[in-house]
């Protein structure tokens, strides 16, 4: 290491000197065998743990699709018609009107960084399912989407 | 320079036995480079408190993405990889919390009073440098200068190539050469 050490130029050289007696003592008063126990107590405790999976039902599956779906068909339709004109999608996911709470809850956790996106492009749930839109709300629903698609 | 072929032959003897179930293998592996990790850490500007949760928060991620250690590098320069890893994220909090990671006891071991003060203000200055550094600059600077890495050893660590640890080491010495002038 001395070496290295030679490499470094004038004035370079002593300070590193001393900064890296300064790391070494430091280095020196950490435990090794506590650390070496702390590991192996870790490692035994969270090392074989699989990666955190959360079962949802498939009801539950199918709405976060749905959420995602809309969400993504939302934004591709504020995108392009910018802030001329703000798009409200008056639409709740009928699958969602049979959730509990948690299973709610579990949605948004799928769909996780979207909800925001909801927020700026949708206002929350009305309560209102698309089996609830008349015809004529339905067409301009598709022909907002297949527009922002063209 | 980088790490003897028997000490990487060795290591890679105990990762395969830990993976097949021995731990005390993992223990071996820890008392043979856990303090060269804590001197890594510690020049890094860590503070002297988290010093210990960070050498061991390191090696933990280590054990645990073993599997993937792919002995493309030595274990040595693997852990320090991941030890600048944890010491990115813990920096954040550092910034956040304004900590000034030095003592000012740092002096030249072997010299008198005077030149003691000078290379303790020449030392903080340099700590403060390193600090600054640009992050692969940094590892680069320590891999070689105190861990003594040859280039390509560092290279294959930090998954770049061997002309670009060249230059950052060339560009680490030369802010920091700047830095304390």
């Amino acid at each position: 290491m001395d070496r290295m050490n030679e490499e470094l130029p004038p004035g370079v050289g002593p300070a590193w000197k001393a900064l890296e007696a300064r790391a070494a003592e430091r280095a020196a008063r950490v435990d090794v065998e506590r650390v070496a126990a702390r590991v192996l107590e870790r490692l035994r405790r969270e090392g074989a743990e699989a990666p955190r999976f959360r079962w949802m039902a498939p009801a539950t599956l199918r709405a976060a699709a749905a959420v995602v779906v809309l969400v993504a068909g939302a934004a591709i339709v504020r995108l392009t018609l910018g802030s001329r004109e703000s798009v409200r999608l008056p639409v709740g996911i009928p699958a969602m009107d049979s959730l509990s709470s948690p299973q709610l809850e579990a949605v948004w956790e799928a769909t996780g960084e979207v909800s925001s996106v909801v927020d700026s492009v949708a206002p929350p749930s009305t309560g209102v399912s698309l089996d609830d839109l008349s015809e004529t709300q339905l067409e301009t629903l598709l022909a907002s989407l297949s527009g922002a698609e063209g | 320079m980088g790490v003897p072929a028997q000490s990487v032959a060795a290591d890679g003897d105990l990762i395969a036995r830990y993976l097949a179930g021995e731990e005390p293998a993992a223990a071996e592996l820890v008392r043979r480079h856990a303090t060269a990790l804590a001197r890594f850490i510690a020049a890094h500007g860590a503070p002297e408190e988290e010093l210990e949760d960070l050498t061991q928060e390191t090696l933990f991620k280590a054990f645990r993405a073993l599997g993937t250690f792919r002995g493309g590098a030595s274990f040595r320069t693997w852990l320090l990889a991941i030890g600048g890893n944890v010491l990115k994220d813990r920096r954040r909090r550092w910034r956040r919390n304004q900590v000034v990671a030095l003592t000012p006891d740092i002096r030249d071991p072997s010299g008198d009073p005077g030149s003691q003060a000078e290379a303790g203000w020449a030392a903080e200055r340099l700590q403060e440098g390193v600090v600054k550094l640009a992050r692969l600059q940094r590892e680069v600077f320590l891999m070689r200068a105190q861990q003594g890495l040859g280039y390509d050893e560092i290279a294959a660590g930090l998954g770049i190539s061997e002309g670009a640890a060249r230059v950052h080491y060339h560009h680490a010495v030369k802010r920091l050469k700047a830095w304390i002038a």
